[in-house]
């Protein structure tokens, strides 16, 4: 009878072992999703080459990527409807003045916006980079766009090496560019 | 006001504290005392809470905007209407609408058990404030909704324009949260139970009706939630396999897995485990999917915003499942049965079957859904699992539940008589082979759909062949008419009314699935389309500036290809200043058979050109009156008789009936 | 005339073998639609399917082919240009995953860890037969007791008029 007994709890022991194995399994699976936002998906293309684009300015002769290999391309994707692209407006202006001179282009392809929009809110904005119009957002599309503003930061052999979700950070891109010319200066 | 909703809150947290105490000590040392002012405690609770309800809603009908809540989902110009359901609108004030609906339940068990109360009364009382404690300890901490800003805006932001588009907002998270809080109850009984070691067949009967009527409260939230998806988001469809709308299906399927079980112990004395396994995988899973929804974990149109209750809700779900499951595996021993079958193909086999199939349509949907949370964390890659994954997978086991629904009322008790069942067979199957012959003939070629539409109808004839056969059997065998036959009837008739509506829901999702058609076209004023044997014209647009928003009203007139009108449809763009894009809402023409459902797109040129999305959807209504018919057979099969020695408890008391008839033969 | 009559006649009246053909044409009508092929699909549907595989990026839950989002619509334009440039599907699917990760497929990969995902209804559905099977092996093994004496059993009126009621209870609940 008594071994029977022990049997009994032994049994039971291992159950409830199980049963808290598996829950502590499932608590720590669950509890991995808990730090990370699901929105914020990263984009394959980092460390892969730039897809090339031909897009018009809004007043000026195209722009070609392949045509700018050997300087560096912050490609910065931006609506006139957005209202986060106005917040990172200033500083990718700022950045362009500062670091024309020194082989870094700045480009602001428009996304899904008309002509006349985005030309009435460079003109009221005082954007001096360059601007493109990507019409049928095929360039949107190669670059895996999900929304505005996204920046990619192509460098001198025309690789991705940083992808922005949303308004750029001004100071960490800018050191991150300066790291860029320092490393090719040499 | 702020003060009061916090003090409010506060005391119903204290006097819940109280009461899972003084039920839990009553119930260890057997003080009716004790109980009895734990049973008390519920109605204060109940009303505390809903004073702090009252105070919310007071707060965002007079906007004020000193408490944080009403800053974020109300301002001065949103509609009353659509003011007061912000109660609900995000996360913190819906914790309120739990905590009341929870409140509620339990005070509706103190009602009903104020008399007669069975043993494991005080163990089940004292598990029903636990989970109201839980929740209340949430909505005095991580997600307080009373907070209050420092410097009150002058205005609020208003609720999220997609929850200010439509009155359904208004009874789809009720019905919802009805549906869901409502399985505390089985499952603080079926916890009792164990806890008691005792009453561990009584706990079914005493909640069998409970769990109906959630059940039933469940399947209309469920319905709701589908008819937003079709008339609100405009995308033409009705169910897109979001994680949050996933996971409330799973508690469903549990629980209609746990109703038909609960006949095999009520009338065999078998599946205990299964049954009180199914009543704690309810509750686990409306648990789990509370987690989800809240913890913002999957990307989902549902998804509340980022909130810091997520690890909170983990920590409740660990403690239920250890909880639960533990218990089972402590009372193993007595849970297991001595049942005895005589053969697999007979209703209780059949049972078997329909336990493992809903089950097994739970696990491929559970795991389908938190597999991409398991593909990040084991390897890193994000992956997504949408529709065509679990269409695919899951709709042969729901053609198999089809066919099991359609053969299974036939089957005898014990496998006594099962050539009778065979007879009872042909005419069913018949149709079924008739309906698919002329499916297959209209040229369909998807097999799923062929199949679906024969299964749909043999679940159909074989309840209408149930039905008519039980009343003509009522009218040769009783003095007594149809009516009275129905309600002798009534637990098995009104089982069969829902599989009737199941099959009313099985065919329309199989049409709408697979037999629509879509088009996109863009119409200049005046222009017009053919589509689906009908000309649609673009006649103009409209603006209408309302407070909160610009409505831009678009008119497509639908006439018939002989030449008479049908009627217009009114595609609206919804502008809101909060949103960056417009809310779509889209304008329906209901058929019997066919919807002609139409969505705008975008618009050109200041309306001179309008880009619409037009759909033909078959069958759609048939799922909204199948799933109607579903919730009322629920409805019916619940209600409590005017006799006293019959209704509800037939099984259980045939049960006894037989069980003393055999002891007392000599 | 009560419908339940006419069923009975209904039922009784069917020629014997009318059911069987019936039934075997329905489960051939089955097969014949289960292997029968599926017309090729034109241009248009190409888009559609393809479309309807992939997710469309700024949607929650829908794909590309349902969304009426615009960069879901000029995706379908991208998808059509590209099938008539001579890609094949396979083709155009690798060139979004390239830009967007394989999240923009609606269904995960079928290579790596992803393509787990496959065997999953396999494995559930195994697990539930055997489950059911275990189930159902124990209920059958157990045997049924006989109460002492129950050869015959003498009973007395009461009990008599206990067990008529209840058998009348149970016939009300199983009419037939």
């Amino acid at each position: 009878m008594r071994r029977r007994l022990t049997r009994l709890t032994r049994r039971r022991t291992r159950l409830l072992a199980g049963v808290g194995a598996a829950v502590a399994v499932i608590v720590a699976l669950l509890a991995t999703g808990l730090g990370r936002d699901p929105s914020v998906i990263a984009s394959p293309l980092v460390g892969h080459m730039a897809p090339n684009f031909t897009l018009a300015q809004l007043d000026g002769p195209p722009v070609t990527l392949f045509k700018l290999r050997g300087q560096i391309v912050v490609v910065n994707f931006w609506a006139s409807w957005c209202t986060e692209c106005q917040v990172e407006q200033a500083a990718l202006d700022q950045m362009w003045q500062q670091f024309r001179d020194s082989g870094v282009v700045v480009i602001g392809v428009n996304f899904q916006d008309t002509a006349g929009a985005a030309r009435s809110y460079v003109s009221t904005a005082d954007v001096t980079y360059p601007v493109v119009e990507d019409t049928d957002s095929s360039t949107a599309l190669a670059y895996g766009l999900r929304g505005v503003p996204e920046t990619f930061v192509v460098n001198q052999s025309g690789r991705i090496v940083d992808h922005v979700i949303g308004p750029i950070d001004e100071a960490t891109l800018v050191s991150e560019i300066n790291a860029m010319l320092l490393a090719s200066a040499r | 006001m702020s003060q009061l909703g916090t003090y409010l809150l506060l005391f119903a947290l204290v006097v819940s504290c109280y009461g899972l105490l003084a039920a839990a000590v009553g119930a260890k040392t057997g003080r009716p005392a004790l109980v009895e002012s734990a049973r008390r405690c519920a109605f204060g609770v109940l009303a505390t809470v809903a004073a702090a309800n009252a105070t919310m809603l007071a707060a965002l009908l007079s906007n004020e905007f000193a408490i944080r809540y009403v800053a974020d989902n109300s301002a001065r110009e949103t509609p009353v209407f659509f003011k007061a359901l912000s109660l609900w609108a995000a996360d913190s004030g819906s914790l309120l609408l739990w905590n009341l609906i929870l409140g509620g339940y339990i005070a509706a068990v103190a009602v009903r058990f104020r008399r007669d109360r069975p043993p494991t009364f005080p163990y089940a009382l004292s598990v029903l404030f636990a989970v109201q404690v839980f929740y209340l300890i949430l909505i005095n901490g991580p997600a307080q909704p009373f907070a209050s800003l420092a410097n009150p805006p002058a205005d609020g932001r208003g609720p999220a324009p997609l929850l200010q588009n439509h009155p359904l907002m208004a009874v789809h998270p009720p019905f919802l949260y009805l549906g869901f809080i409502g399985f505390t109850v089985p499952f603080a009984f079926g916890i009792a139970a164990l806890l008691a070691g005792q009453g561990l067949d009584q706990w079914v009967s005493l909640i069998r009706r409970w769990t109906l009527v959630v059940w039933c409260f469940l399947t209309v939230g469920l319905l709701l939630g589908a008819l937003w998806s079709y008339s609100v988001l405009g995308w033409g469809g009705y169910w897109a396999w979001d994680p949050v709308e996933n996971v409330a299906l799973l508690p469903w399927l549990l629980s209609t897995a746990f109703l038909h079980s609960v006949m095999l112990q009520e009338r065999r004395g078998m599946a205990r485990l299964w049954n009180i396994a199914l009543v704690i995988g309810a509750f686990s899973l409306m648990t789990f999917g509370t987690f989800l929804t809240r913890a913002n974990v999957l990307s989902s149109v549902h998804a509340f915003a980022q909130t810091s209750v997520g690890p909170a809700y983990l920590a409740f779900l660990a403690l239920v499942l250890l909880a639960g499951f533990g218990l089972v595996a402590w009372r193993l021993p007595t849970l297991r049965t001595p049942a005895s079958l005589t053969s697999a193909i007979s209703r209780e086999g059949a049972f078997v079957a329909n336990n493992m199939l809903l089950l097994a349509a739970a696990a491929i949907i559970l795991l389908g859904t938190t597999f991409p949370l398991v593909v990040e964390a084991v390897s890193g890659q994000q992956v997504t699992v949408g529709g065509p994954y679990f269409r695919s997978s899951v709709t042969p086991v729901f053609l198999l539940i089809l066919l099991l629904a359609g053969t299974a009322p036939l089957l005898p008790w014990r496998a006594t008589n099962r050539s009778r069942a065979l007879r009872r067979l042909r005419v069913p199957a018949t149709a079924a082979a008739l309906v698919m012959i002329a499916t297959a003939w209209a040229g369909v070629r998807q097999i799923t759909v062929v199949a679906g539409f024969g299964l749909a109808a043999l679940v159909f004839v074989t309840s209408g062949q149930e039905i008519l056969g039980g009343l003509a059997i009522g009218r040769r065998g009783l003095r007594a008419g149809t009516v009275r036959a129905l309600v002798r009837g009534r637990r098995r008739h009104a089982g069969l009314v829902v599989h009737l509506g199941l099959a009313l829901v099985a065919a329309g999702i199989t049409a709408s699935y697979s037999l629509g058609q879509q088009a996109q076209v863009t119409l200049k004023t005046g222009q017009s389309t053919v589509f689906g044997g009908q000309v649609l014209r673009y006649q103009g647009l409209h603006t209408d500036q309302q407070p909160q928003r610009i409505v831009l009203t678009t008119t497509v007139s639908v006439t018939n290809s002989s030449g008479g009108t049908a009627g217009t449809l009114d595609p609206r763009m919804n502008l809101y200043p909060a949103a960056t894009e417009p809310i779509g809402s889209p304008s329906i023409r209901r058929g019997i058979v066919w919807d002609l459902y139409a969505s705008l797109i975008s618009l050109q040129d200041d309306g001179g050109s309008a880009t619409f999305r037009f759909y033909r959807n078959p069958g759609v209504n048939w799922l909204w009156f199948g799933g109607l018919v579903m919730a009322l057979g629920g409805i019916a099969a619940a209600w409590p008789s005017r006799r006293p020695n019959s209704g509800g408890d037939q099984g259980a008391k045939a049960v006894r009936k037989r069980a003393a008839v055999e002891a007392g033969a000599p | 005339m009560n419908a339940a009559g006419t069923l009975w006649r209904v039922r009784a009246g069917l020629p014997r073998l009318l059911v069987p053909i019936a039934l075997a044409a329905g489960l051939a009508t089955l097969v014949i639609v289960a292997v029968g092929g599926h017309p090729p699909a034109s241009q248009a549907q190409q888009v559609q399917q393809i479309a309807a595989g992939l997710h469309c990026p700024i949607c929650k839950d829908l794909s590309v082919a349902d969304s009426p989002a615009p960069l879901a619509q000029q995706m379908r334009q991208e998808i059509a240009a590209k099938l008539g440039a001579g890609e094949s599907a396979d083709q155009i699917r690798a060139g979004f995953v390239a830009a967007y990760g394989p999240s923009v497929l609606m269904s995960p990969p079928r290579q790596g860890v992803a393509g787990v995902a496959y065997y999953l209804p396999l494995l559930v559905l195994a697990a539930g037969v055997v489950a059911a099977f275990t189930a159902l092996r124990r209920w059958l093994r157990t045997p049924q007791p006989d109460p002492p004496g129950s050869a015959s059993p003498r009973l007395s009126a009461s009990q008599r008029r206990a067990l008529a009621k209840a058998v009348a209870r149970l016939r009300e609940e199983e009419p037939g």
